[in-house]
């Protein structure tokens, strides 16, 4: 595969404080990244310097081997931008709002109005097409803004946390779309601080916190580093300090929290946790409202790596 | 070529409003017409006064003859004369004392007593008795009897003058072509600034800005699209102005003063396009934009003299509006209202006027520019 973009040791700063510190990474053609990280991480500042909406201080930028600047054209016209905030314009229909950012890569007419017809087809806009933005729901105005950025069929997207305040049918249909375009040959970097949206969506994932890449990798390469296999949850639950004590000694648990009513268990490895949890249980004559088992998540990844969790 | 598309597009959906102001400028630009459409011709006001002569004299005639060609004498009972007063039926009384012709001639002339409200018209009537009584006092004593001192006084005094003013102005044209284009002041910042304010607004949004310049459009290509489709809204609103003149006014708008208001008409439309741009750089709220072309249009109109005439404003205000693109526009049409024969020389002011709203366009551009650099370094 090939590198669609390289960055770096890209740094910029505001003011004192040091937004991206020596920030490197490529992405191949047909992937699809993640940059997950909380808010503030750093996230939309590198897409924009990739974007040359922002000036840095130093470090390197290729897209398509070649050096990205503000009047790269002939990169720009590959280029697919879905930003956070919604850029529509208010006084345009949906098929017209579409057809002007469109507009501004394709000039012929004909060729143009096939790519807005698909571009609303793919995020299920078309019987919508008359409608004015001021008509749709926020679901609806998210998928807008994204038929708005992939029309003229850009082979690299950018998609800037697409899904904020978007209600959980637009969600799924935001990501299959996203599929969709992958499937077709796109270079996707998509930025969120949804743990759950990279699991299904990236082939690779970079997990970014103040400016800085602190894990690389797959999910399941990122979930090694928690070094965590299993958490069970018990919850109405009364234990005592034997029940404590016994978990504490056992060789594969990482931690053991009691809160209340509800008793959580960090395993480290072991095959047979959720059993010999219950078995324990069942040895003390001790009862419950509800058992359930988990495997790691990138949070915990996070949290193991900074100490905090990501949405907070 | 999309981006002008979009432009007009965006144009289209505020119809309304150019429809609005259109309307406006054709009820109150006719209203503004007919109230200043006067004929020039000079009439002199003649007070309401009334004489009560108890003397039979010539002199006592004469006096009472003179006054009532001057002025628009009442006969009133001298019972009800306070009460005529009081209700403003006259404004004036002149007491003829009897024997007061007789009086003239001796050593002890007898006084003319009089009555005023104090008023204009009181005033008035007081300085044609007291210019007759002055001629009278002139003649008295060169003159032997009564009808010599009458027949001197009556050469002296003419009763009535005829003031005419000849030109080979058409005044009532005139006149109505400054008042509709005057007015038209309003309108055509209206419809320019508030249109073109409310078009960049969206193309000026962050958002849609960040999309655009990551587009495979340049800058250059953007500003060039903008700018044209800007300059033809601008045609468009000079060829609508126009178009209502050439229907309202008639004549004179097939004669070169006709063309010297379409002309001065391009230029401020020309400077109200630049003052948009300006304006949509500065703020991008479309709410804002509504309450700053109210202020900028309306204060305008009213400082300048577009509904009120300069005239009647005070010295302070003049010299404020001094500092408004409007006012030459204004000062122009009225001077057209006052150039008798229309060539290259005698529309010199005109031409300084037109002069210095090019030079309020360069400073809105120049101005637009540095702040558009100012704001791209900021973000």
């Amino acid at each position: 595969m090939s590198k669609v973009i390289e960055v770096k040791k890209l740094n910029k700063s505001y003011g004192s404080t040091k937004v991206l510190d020596n920030l490197s990474f490529e992405v191949e053609k047909g992937e699809i990244l993640g940059l997950l990280g909380p808010n503030g991480s750093g996230k939309t500042t590198t897409i924009n310097s990739i974007l040359s909406l922002l000036n840095y201080e130093s470090g390197t930028i290729k897209i398509m081997g070649k050096n990205m600047t503000p009047d790269s054209f002939d990169i720009k016209k590959n280029i697919g931008v879905i930003f956070q905030d919604v850029a529509v314009f208010d006084e345009l229909s949906v098929f017209d709002n579409v057809d002007y950012f469109c507009g501004l890569y394709i000039k012929d007419k004909k060729k143009r109005r096939d790519c807005v017809t698909e571009a609303l087809k793919l995020v299920g806009l078309e019987a919508y097409k008359k409608y004015t933005p001021k008509q749709l729901s926020g679901g609806l105005l998210r998928r807008l803004n994204i038929a708005c950025g992939i029309a003229h069929k850009p082979s690299i997207i950018f998609f800037d946390e697409p899904t904020v305040a978007v209600d959980p049918q637009s969600r799924n249909n935001i990501l299959e779309g996203i599929e969709e375009l992958r499937d077709k040959g796109a270079t996707i970097i998509y930025t969120t601080h949804y743990m759950e949206e990279v699991e299904i969506l990236c082939d690779r994932i970079i997990i970014l916190d103040k400016g800085v890449i602190l894990a690389s990798g797959t999910s399941e390469e990122l979930k090694e580093l928690a070094n965590i296999d299993e958490k069970i949850t018990v919850e109405g639950i009364k234990v005592s300090k034997k029940i404590l004590e016994e978990l504490n000694n056992n060789k594969n648990v990482d931690e053991v929290h009691l809160q209340k009513n509800t008793l959580k268990v960090t395993y480290k490895k072991g095959k047979n946790n959720l059993v010999e949890l219950m078995d324990l249980l069942k040895k003390y004559k001790v009862k419950y409202s509800s058992l359930y088992s988990e495997k790691p998540t990138l949070n915990d990844v996070f949290l193991s790596l900074t100490g905090k969790e990501l949405r907070d | 070529m999309i981006l002008f598309k979009t432009f007009w597009k965006i144009v289209n959906k505020y119809k309304g409003f150019i429809m609005v102001y259109t309307v406006m400028l054709v009820i109150f630009g006719a209203i503004n017409m007919s109230a200043n459409d006067n004929n020039m011709d000079f009439t002199s006001s003649k007070p309401s006064i009334s004489i009560i002569n108890k003397d039979s004299s010539l002199v006592a005639d004469n006096l009472e003859n003179y006054m009532t060609d001057v002025s628009d004498v009442k006969a009133i009972d001298e019972d009800s004369i306070d009460d005529a007063i009081f209700y403003r039926d006259i404004s004036y009384v002149i007491y003829i004392p009897s024997q007061y012709g007789d009086a003239l001639f001796s050593e002890n002339p007898l006084d003319i007593e009089i009555k005023s409200l104090g008023d204009y018209e009181a005033t008035l009537a007081n300085n044609l008795l007291e210019r007759y009584l002055k001629v009278q006092k002139v003649y008295l004593d060169e003159s032997a009897s009564e009808e010599e001192l009458i027949k001197s006084i009556n050469a002296t005094i003419i009763s009535a003058t005829d003031v005419k003013i000849k030109s080979k102005l058409d005044t009532s044209s005139v006149t109505r072509a400054t008042s509709y284009y005057s007015f038209a002041n309003y309108s055509i910042m209206a419809i320019v600034i508030f249109i073109i304010c409310l078009v960049m607004s969206s193309f000026n949004d962050k958002n849609i800005r960040k999309r655009t310049i990551i587009s495979s459009k340049s800058i250059k290509a953007y500003n060039f699209s903008i700018l044209s489709a800007s300059l033809l809204y601008g045609l468009i609103i000079f060829i609508l102005v126009n178009g209502l003149a050439f229907i309202l006014l008639g004549n004179i708008m097939f004669s070169l003063r006709g063309i010297i208001y379409m002309l001065n008409s391009l230029v401020f439309i020309f400077v109200s396009l630049t003052i948009a741009l300006f304006i949509s750089t500065l703020v991008r709220s479309k709410e804002a934009i509504s309450g700053i072309i109210n202020v900028v249009a309306l204060g305008s109109s009213f400082l300048c003299g577009s509904f009120v005439p300069i005239s009647l404003l005070p010295d302070s205000v003049v010299a404020f509006a001094h500092l408004l693109p409007s006012y030459y526009y204004i000062n122009s049409n009225d001077l057209l209202k006052g150039i008798e024969v229309i060539n290259f020389s005698t529309l010199g002011d005109v031409w300084q006027n037109i002069l210095i709203m090019l030079l309020f366009s360069l400073i809105f551009i120049i101005l637009n520019n540095l702040i558009g650099l100012y704001k791209r370094r900021a973000s």
